[in-house]
């Protein structure tokens, strides 16, 4: 009796301290490990030290380090960007993706309360406006801050991000969808007013295409990219920007009062109406979206640049005639928000300040330096990757007709370069306002005291 | 005098054996957390920032002023009524329906348990393309008006959208838990009340729904808490579109803090859903435990 007893006694204890063991050792083993990771970091960079006395360069192969991608349609093109990095350095690049509907910052946070922050980020501006100060190395210093002079993000004069690509936005046209409706050529040079675009549109319809605008429902592309255009059009500069939206914020500007509100919102009932997914302007899908622009059964799509891969997934082709016209407001022909596109750098790479080691923030700084500088790097960031990179040293052309279009109006001084900076809900609160006015469900006015309302709500 | 005292000793060591690892655990991964959580309501962090303010109960009023929060907390309540009574009542009818004998009910039984299997996320994407391709596919071809646009447009039928693919994926499991009532039946009640010569509608009320009430109260609470805290359906499925009006309570909380990064409110809202779901949730397994009777 009394032997059984003991054996349910110790076969108790013998579980319950497995269990805790169960629990525990994860924990430790990680902190263990993360510990001898770290000796062996440490140990390794006194060697680093003392070699690079002898060979000049540090030794950093063989340091591992994160960068969290928040550009889902360019992951498997970075993974082969990494992979070329560790080719030539020995530096392993684990390129952390960001789920369909997780935000990057939410990630971000959530990885530093845990610990386990990513070397590097590649967040929005904004979001580098929340974290730099506290989170991000200065990077200030980097010799690439002067390649990319016109595209970093200084905060109170600092540089604490990399600015990852160029994107721009506004209406993207499918050329031969529109001449071989109109059986004529089309120069989009012709157009520069609502007006000439409101023509266009008539003729278009005219010529059998009956709705010839695709306006996609996604809050972040009608709340961020479209009405984002009253923000960026109020003199074409950031500074510009902000200084509207403290208008906005303090009350003494109304949105209905706004000129380029009220431009904006006629340019987009326009589109409306010739919309194709006007039946039912919410149940439109983006990923059905690029197939009626690669297909012709439409010619215009208020989108960015970013939409190329989604246009080639729908049919289209590099050689194909895809461009930019402006998001056009009122009927001043000589205003630059009629000749112009937006473009700026909108993916900020930060490198993370206060979980990396030495080694790890140097290897990170050898990757960005590789992108803008190395050949591979240069090459593969344009033509893998696909982005249009932000530092001008960089000598390849964009493949694909997106790309190619905002690298000549560039060129051409045919791009402005506000990017305006929202708290991060506004493209989402905001976003459910327009999607309310795309439905019919308000109307000019209450949008705008939405938008008043929200602004007025952020002091 | 002494061998009380070793009882008393005897006790308190079957007590750590056997309780203290689960405490400690349930302390580890509920209380602390829920502790530390309470504490974030009264300051103004924002989710990432090192300093954390203390702002008292700021953030409680600002709860109370957030119209949003109560309309998406009404939302919620009317989704949690609607989806506890149709999960409930098509699980019992399946249940009902599987425990007679029925050709191959085994075969139906998995087939129901199913979707309870998928996760709520892929769950939500395909059922995102039935309703707003499939449907709207057939609906074009057969002509039916009820389908010519897509059911995640319009605030009411995305509503019910996400209320049918909720029965669906939460009914089969209930079934398992009505069906193992079913078989645990006395057969002796039954057999007595046919004798009697009861008709089958007396027997289901007089005799089976009040032997079947401990399943009821397990069911209503397993419902309850689930169809309150849903947010894997209510992300993929409909995403609070169109325009925000299908944003359930548990998504409205998570986008406060984390979108809106005003991570004190978004706690402070978690904390009243919690109270409010405990209530709701407590109340009920007292009025059913109230109601239970032996065979």
């Amino acid at each position: 009796m009394k032997v059984k007893k003991m054996l349910a006694v110790l076969m108790t204890a013998a579980m319950t301290t497995g269990m805790m063991a169960g629990c525990g050792s994860s924990a430790e083993d990680s902190a263990a490990s993360a510990e001898s990771n770290a000796s062996a970091e440490a140990a390794s960079e006194a060697g680093a030290e003392t070699e690079a006395a002898t060979e000049g360069t540090g030794d950093l192969a063989g340091t591992k380090i994160t960068f969290l991608n928040s550009k889902g349609e360019i992951q498997a093109a970075m993974e082969e960007v990494a992979e070329a990095f560790q080719e030539e350095t020995g530096i392993e690049v684990e390129i952390m993706a960001c789920g369909a509907g997780e935000v990057p910052y939410t990630k971000v946070t959530t990885a530093y309360n845990a610990g386990s922050a990513p070397t590097m980020a590649m967040l929005d501006t904004t979001d580098i406006v929340a974290l730099a100060e506290e989170y991000a190395i200065d990077l200030s210093g980097e010799k690439w801050v002067s390649e990319c002079e016109n595209s970093v993000y200084k905060i109170n004069d600092k540089v604490y991000s990399f600015p990852f690509c160029i994107e721009g936005r506004g209406l993207i046209y499918n050329k031969t969808a529109i001449e071989d409706t109109l059986g004529r050529d089309f120069d989009p040079s012709t157009i520069n007013s609502y007006d000439t675009f409101k023509a266009l549109l008539e003729e278009l319809k005219a010529a059998g295409m009956e709705k010839p605008v695709v306006l996609s429902k996604e809050d972040w592309s009608l709340g961020a990219h479209q009405l984002g255009f009253i923000y960026d059009t109020y003199d074409g500069t950031t500074a510009g920007s902000a200084e509207v939206i403290e208008q906005l914020k303090s009350g003494s500007l109304k949105a209905s009062d706004y000129e380029r509100f009220n431009q904006f919102m006629d340019t987009f009932d326009l589109l409306m109406e010739y919309n194709i997914n006007g039946a039912d302007p919410l149940g439109a899908l983006y990923d059905q979206d690029p197939i009626f622009l690669a297909d012709g059964d439409a010619a215009f799509w208020a989108n960015g640049c970013w939409a190329w891969p989604n246009l080639e997934e729908a049919g289209a082709s590099k050689d194909d005639e895809y461009g930019f016209l402006p998001m056009f407001l009122g009927n001043d022909t000589s205003d630059f928000a009629n000749n112009q596109i937006q473009a700026c750098a909108t993916k900020q790479v930060m490198i993370d300040a206060v979980q990396a080691t030495e080694q790890e923030i140097a290897a990170a700084k050898e990757f960005l330096n590789w992108m803008v500088y190395s050949e591979t790097g240069q090459k593969m960031l344009v033509e893998d990757v696909a982005i249009i990179p932000s530092c001008g040293n960089n000598p390849n052309e964009a493949l694909d007709p997106l790309g190619k279009d905002i690298q000549s109006k560039m060129k051409e001084g045919k791009t402005y370069s506000s990017s305006f900076i929202a708290p991060s809900d506004h493209w989402s609160e905001l976003g459910v306002s327009m999607q309310k006015y795309l439905a019919g469900q308000s109307t000019r006015e209450q949008l705008a005291g939405e938008v008043d309302a929200y602004w007025t709500a952020q002091q | 005098m002494g061998t009380m005292g070793r009882k008393t000793g005897e006790r308190i060591k079957n007590l750590c054996i056997f309780a203290l690892p689960g405490c400690l655990v349930f302390g580890a991964v509920v209380i602390v957390p829920f502790l530390y959580g309470f504490y974030l309501t009264l300051t103004d962090w924002d989710g990432v920032r090192k300093v954390k303010n203390i702002v008292g109960f700021a953030n409680y009023t600002a709860v109370f002023q957030d119209a949003g929060f109560w309309s998406s907390l009404g939302l919620t309540l009317k989704y949690v009524v609607i989806s506890v009574v149709l999960v409930n009542a098509v699980a019992f009818l399946l249940a009902y329906a599987l425990t007679n004998g029925l050709k191959g009910q085994n075969f139906f039984r998995t087939g129901f348990f199913t979707p309870n299997l998928i996760g709520g996320v892929v769950l939500g994407f395909i059922w995102q393309f039935v309703f707003s391709r499939v449907l709207v596919n057939f609906g074009e071809s057969t002509g039916w008006g009820i389908f010519s646009s897509s059911w995640l447009a319009d605030p009411n039928k995305a509503f019910w959208s996400l209320v049918i693919v909720t029965v669906w994926q939460l009914s089969g499991y209930m079934m398992l838990i009505y069906i193992a009532g079913f078989t645990g039946l006395s057969t002796d009640v039954l057999e007595a009340a046919s004798i009697d010569g009861a008709t089958g509608f007396q027997r289901m009320k007089s005799i089976i729904l009040p032997l079947m009430v401990p399943s009821f109260v397990i069911c209503l609470f397993f419902t309850l808490s689930r169809a309150f805290m849903v947010y894997d359906i209510n992300l993929t499925l409909t995403g609070g579109e169109p325009y925000g009006t299908t944003k359930l309570v548990a998504m409205f909380v998570y986008e406060k803090a984390f979108t809106a990064r005003n991570y004190g409110v978004g706690q402070a809202e978690a904390l009243v859903l919690f109270i409010v779901v405990a209530c709701i949730s407590g109340l009920q397994i007292y009025l059913g435990k109230k109601k239970e009777v032996e065979a």
